[in-house]
């Protein structure tokens, strides 16, 4: 299979008849407005039919001025050059070409935004969730197991042992589970918590000869109600001693742990196994990892399985900025679907003599509503959401109207509608805190700082946000941030050519995307949570897998270890194989993907389409050129190269790392050659030869600094951070240079921003009557 | 189950209201299509007691022994079917066998399940004859409905073991039936209660649209129009819709009822309203009851008897406390499906001629002969209803013949001519003429 991509450049085509016989003009403007205005427009919006891309991108004046001196005005080459070139690229550079220029010329605006779907979902298990009692689970490493000496579970006389099993993966043979348990007749069972890495469907998989229960994200097993209607998936009864498969498949959110209760027997059958596996969103079927495990038992999470069409994501981050017929289906479903759930498991959330009695029930509905809104409901509010369908209807009756009115109101699914005008009150703070670090809404401690006006000034909101920095939801939104900014998700298949990769199977793929997640944890909550260490580790974690696939030596424990590998200049996410064989081909390098990924993501350079698609053909070359002599060839069109300037030096550097991100150092048994000149956006020069001078230039570059802060930005508080104040970029990137680039520092410096900035007038519904 | 909804309803005329989003309504079926016909099978436990069940003489019904003696009022459209025995044999102990063998006429599988003897066994190793008889409708579009069967229980204590299942979609593929009315509720009409409540607050939801926008600056204004323009046509949506689609109205449940063995009458009350009223609208015309579980140990405090019923059911014949007491049970048994059948009875049948149970067979069974002998010999087979056009108002008996020949001879019934069900060495002869 060949990839087809585009190439990209800044070209600038136009047709221009000559103006020759004019005087020459002496400012940048009249030459922009005599030599270009006609295809390019008067502020360089662009010309139907003409050249009808508007001028915009991140070259600096001087590249410009090369460029127009060279290849400017289309057809008459020679009317604009040298001094006037240099006239028209500042002209042009200053008034609308350049990021600021743009932000300056049409300055961005805080938004009304809806809820994401994610975040939706998220509010809706925070919502229930602040109805009962649901357990912080710590402890990691497997689940708790009890063996029994009979078939009969929870017999105490026959109980045998108690331990924590890492993994649900035995095959018992013919033998016996543990010592004093008899092979004829015995059961376990296993319990604790299950944690989802990332939102999506899972699915699960219980291969037994013998009987078993699985239950998941309910209470069953040991008393309660339960979220979910009975078992998960139901294998109790065997058949001839056979492997038996069972699957389910359930959607969770990342980063939230779910009960689990299994339960094994055995009975007078010759042969025991069991297995509990999983397929998480992007990974491959294997046994549940033990990381993924916890002894202790969570509680039951609402997590609404309605599906939602995908998010707007035009500006490369999810936003709720859009609303389609579609949508409103979804959301509405999804708040009929969660009432539903409220009133099946009405006696664990106001208690079981609450169920019938109506001021109880009319109570709940109050406190439902104020924590969707996000502030306490006035009068007018309290009647129009709950009080009046309790005098117009039964009880059961009023409560689904008061909570599906709640659930479908614009003030529940747009929290700006919840914010006061001017200087943010402290209700509107802690909404902003909880939807900008948790996707959600503000739990009991958030609501009772507002409550108590302890959201007032900067240096305590500043200090709340460290606190809710070491929340489980915190972790996960930035786990999703660096799914974005590395395009994680972007490429779902990254198989190879297993002629050319023997070995490279969806079990390695799977363990490279833990590793790499691995080593961003790692960095971002160590200390210095230090942005540079990501660009310049030359370390990676492997486990035995990835260390007999990489050729590392044996490592010294199981799991996941940090491993330099001799000889092999590593830097970071830069030469992360996850990274480094998503931007690959199947069967090569891709120099051009890698370059444009970098450049764009990591460097902040901004590059335009190319003017036409060509395709990358393997087999229009002569197979004894390396990679880069073939890419060399077909970027070498000066149309090509404006962009390709900056891509290839970036790319090319990478080719000591193979299309699956081992080392080498020749192809196709000639020496690789890395090195060579790359101009910065400032119109530096730098060689790079390595991957280690891109981590260094990386580091050390402005732009690459802004292109972190706008990715975190956007992700974070999902609007443009020029619309809080002209230079938010610039004055985050300082603060974020200051702190010795402390990445946790520059998120809770992004959440504090966008939550105590004031709101314009006439936009807020807080205080709006009803009628 | 909720007057206010019903009021509201009629307030604002409309019910019942298609989204598109929830799934589809039951539809009237369509008129004019070939004779429609229904089964449904009941099943009680543990047992009957011979002397007080069978007539002495095969013939015309005259007299009913006790424990029939609430079916009297449909001596003459009932059919007793006397020398049918489970003889399917193979692993699991008599109570396994009397019930997973029960509607497959085939052997069990090995698996990990002991019972008070004989070898440990799994599921069943068939379909049941009610899944073979909802595929066969399914399968055409005339006889196609909603659910294509529905399974019903009434105090099933929540197990999965081949006790506990008589429903099979095929080979290890128990189905498991739902022993709470409110489920049920929620499976047949949820999505109407659930349009019901959106319905009744769309106007008011887009009161609070317009309150909220009009505060707003116009660029943002912009979306909650759109917003707002969404829940209007919603609104309109609902109430283009009427109560055309169901032929008789959601029953009105009592909604306090514990699912606890003491409500155990109650419940049974109300799974027997859904049956009929989900038949009624045609959502299915499949469908099984099942009382309890082989070997259950219902308590039926109201009926004066505070053992276990399977406890009971092993005392001897000659504990005469027990037999009054089993007798009472069984008679108990008896009422419930007399119900069911004067349910159908007084409900005229939906776009045709006569009542439901002209168009209806009810066919009453247990999965033993006799609870103290664990026999499958003589499993009580009891028909009621025209449905299948069968000759009533009589006793047959077919001294010891498979009870695989009586699936053939329903399947028969409904058109769909089997050449063996089950295990095929037990259905040599073929259907047994009823007619």
């Amino acid at each position: 299979m060949r990839a087809i991509f585009a190439l990209l450049s800044i070209v600038l085509p136009a047709v221009l008849p000559s103006c020759r016989e004019a005087p020459a003009p002496q400012t940048g403007a009249a030459l922009y407005a005599q030599q270009c205005a006609a295809c390019h427009g008067a502020n360089g919006e662009g010309v139907a039919d003409e050249y009808d891309e508007p001028l915009w991108g991140s070259e600096s004046p001087a590249a410009l001025a090369r460029y127009i001196h060279k290849s400017m005005p289309e057809g008459d080459e020679t009317a604009v050059v040298d001094d006037e070139a240099a006239l028209v690229a500042a002209y042009i550079h200053d008034a609308f070409y350049s990021p600021e220029a743009r932000a300056r010329r049409r300055p961005p605006r805080v938004e009304l935004t809806r809820l994401t779907n994610n975040q939706f979902r998220q509010s809706l298990v925070d919502l229930i969730g602040s109805f009962y009692r649901v357990p912080d689970i710590t402890r990691r490493g497997g689940l708790s197991a009890r063996y029994f000496n009979s078939e009969k579970m929870a017999k105490q006389k026959t109980h045998v042992l108690d331990r924590v099993d890492p993994a649900v993966d035995f095959d018992f043979g013919t033998g016996s589970p543990a010592p004093g348990v008899t092979q004829k007749a015995f059961s376990i069972t296993w319990s604790g918590s299950i944690l989802a890495p990332e939102s999506g469907h899972y699915q699960f998989r219980l291969r037994t000869r013998n009987g078993a229960t699985l239950h998941l994200n309910s209470v069953a097993g040991e008393g309660g109600g339960s979220w979910s209607e009975g078992a998960f998936i139901d294998a109790y009864v065997s058949s001839n001693n056979e492997v038996r498969e069972r699957t389910g498949r359930m959607f969770l959110l990342g980063g939230r742990a779910y009960p689990l209760h299994l339960e094994f027997f055995s009975y007078q059958e010759e042969r025991s196994l069991i297995r509990l596996e999983w397929k998480p969103p992007h990974g491959t079927w294997s046994p549940v990892p033990p990381e993924q495990l916890s002894p202790d038992r969570g509680a039951p999470l609402a997590v609404i399985s309605t599906p939602f069409p995908p998010d707007d994501r035009s500006l490369g981050y999810e936003r709720g900025s859009s609303i389609s017929g579609q949508w409103h289906e979804a959301a509405t479903t999804g708040a009929v679907e969660a009432v539903n759930l409220i009133v099946k498991h009405l006696g664990q959330l106001v208690g079981e003599d609450g169920r019938d009695d109506p001021e109880k029930l009319k109570s709940f509905c109050f406190t439902f509503a104020d924590r969707a809104f996000r502030r306490p409901l006035d009068a007018g509010q309290r009647r129009f959401f709950v009080a009046r369908h309790f005098e117009d209807s039964p009880p059961e009756a009023a409560l689904r109207k008061s909570l599906l009115l709640t659930l479908t109101s614009p003030r529940f699914l747009y929290p700006g509608l919840c914010e006061n005008d001017g200087p943010p009150d402290h209700h509107t703070v802690a909404a902003r805190l909880a939807l900008g670090l948790w996707d959600s809404l503000p739990d009991d401690s958030l609501r009772e700082a507002a409550a108590r006006g302890r959201l007032g000034d900067i240096e305590k909101v500043r200090n709340y946000a460290g606190h809710m920095m070491r929340d489980p939801r915190t972790r996960q939104k930035v786990r999703e941030f660096f799914h974005h900014w590395l395009a994680m998700d972007e490429r779902e298949d990254l198989g190879k050519d297993p002629d050319l990769f023997p070995g490279f199977d969806p079990l390695v793929i799977a363990d490279l995307r833990t590793s790499l997640e691995r080593f961003i944890e790692d960095v971002v909550w160590s200390e210095a949570s230090d942005y540079r260490e990501l660009l310049r580790a030359d370390y990676l974690f492997l486990n035995d897998r990835l260390a007999g696939f990489y050729e590392a030596p044996p490592l010294p424990e199981a799991g996941f270890v940090k491993v330099t590998l001799p000889g092999e200049p590593r830097a970071g996410v830069l030469t992360h194989p996850f990274l480094l064989s998503a931007n690959a081909y199947h069967d090569n390098t891709s120099p051009i993907h890698r370059g444009v990924f970098l450049s764009q993501n990591i460097l902040g350079r901004l590059l335009k389409p190319p003017p036409e698609a060509i395709a990358f053909k393997n087999d229009d070359f002569d197979p004894s050129l390396t990679m880069r002599e073939k890419v060399t060839e077909l970027t070498r069109e000066e149309s090509c190269m404006q962009c390709h300037a900056v891509i290839n030096p970036i790319g090319f550097s990478l080719e000591n790392f193979d299309a699956v991100g081992r080392f080498r150092t020749e192809e196709n048994r000639k020496p690789l050659n890395t090195v060579s000149d790359y101009v910065t956006g400032d119109d530096r020069a730098v060689r790079l030869a390595s991957a280690r001078d891109l981590a260094a230039l990386a580091i050390e570059s402005p732009s690459a600094h802004r292109a972190l802060v706008s990715h975190l930005f956007h992700h974070l508080i999902k609007q443009s951070p020029e619309a809080y104040a002209p230079g938010t970029v610039d004055s985050l990137r300082e603060k974020f240079v200051e702190s010795g680039y402390n990445m946790r520092e520059l998120i809770v410096e992004v959440v504090v921003r966008a939550s105590l900035h004031p709101r314009a007038g006439a936009r807020t519904a807080a205080a709006a009557p009803n009628p | 189950m909720n007057r206010n909804r019903r009021q509201f309803l009629r307030d604002l005329g409309l019910s019942a209201g298609a989204l598109p989003f929830v799934a589809g309504l039951p539809s009237l079926g369509a008129v004019g299509e070939a004779r429609k016909q229904r089964l449904i099978i009941v099943f009680s436990p543990n047992g009957t007691l011979p002397g007080n069940f069978w007539p002495d003489q095969p013939g015309p019904l005259a007299t009913l022994r006790p424990i029939l003696e609430p079916l009297a009022p449909f001596k003459e459209r009932m059919l007793l079917l006397k020398g049918l025995a489970n003889r399917v044999g193979g692993d699991g102990d008599g109570h396994m066998r009397g019930m997973s063998c029960l509607l497959t006429g085939d052997k069990l599988l090995p698996g990990n399940i002991q019972g008070g003897s004989h070898t440990p066994a799994g599921w069943a190793s068939s379909i049941s004859i009610d899944q073979e008889l909802k595929n066969f409708l399914q399968g055409r579009e005339a006889t196609r409905t909603r659910f294509g069967s529905l399974e019903f229980g009434v105090a099933v204590p929540d197990r999965a073991d081949p006790w506990t299942r008589m429903v099979y979609a095929g080979s290890n593929k128990p189905v498991a039936p739902v022993d709470d009315p409110y489920q049920m509720l929620g499976k047949l009409y949820g999505s109407v209660q659930d349009k019901e409540t959106l319905g009744s607050i769309l106007d008011d939801l887009g009161d609070d649209l317009e309150t909220v926008a009009r505060r707003i600056s116009a660029e943002d204004r912009r979306f909650l129009e759109d917003h707002l323009a969404l829940v209007r046509s919603l609104e309109a949506e609902l109430q283009r819709e009427t109560t055309k689609d169901l032929v008789h109205p959601e029953p009105e449940l009592d909604p306090n009822i514990e699912l606890v063995n003491d409500n155990t009458p109650r419940i049974s009350r109300m799974q027997i309203d859904l049956l009929v009223n989900a038949m009624a609208n045609d959502m299915t015309r499949i469908a099984t009851l099942q009382f309890m579980r082989s070997v259950g140990q219902a308590r039926m405090r109201w009926l004066d008897i505070e053992e276990g019923h399977h406890s009971l059911s092993h005392e001897p014949d000659k504990n005469e406390e027990a037999q009054k007491k089993l007798l009472r049970i069984n008679h108990w048994f008896a009422g419930e499906v007399a119900h069911l059948a004067a349910r159908l009875r007084d409900t005229p049948e939906p776009g045709g001629p006569g009542s439901m149970l002209d168009h209806t067979t009810i066919l009453w069974t247990n999965e033993l002969g006799k609870g103290n002998s664990h026999s499958h010999h003589d499993i009580p087979f009891v028909l009621l209803g025209n449905g299948a056009g069968f000759r009533m108002g009589r006793s047959l008996d077919f001294g010891g013949t498979p009870h695989n020949r009586l699936w053939l001879t329903i399947a028969d019934a409904f058109g769909h001519h089997l050449g063996h069900f089950g295990q095929e060495s037990l259905c040599a002869g073929g259907p047994l003429d009823l007619a």
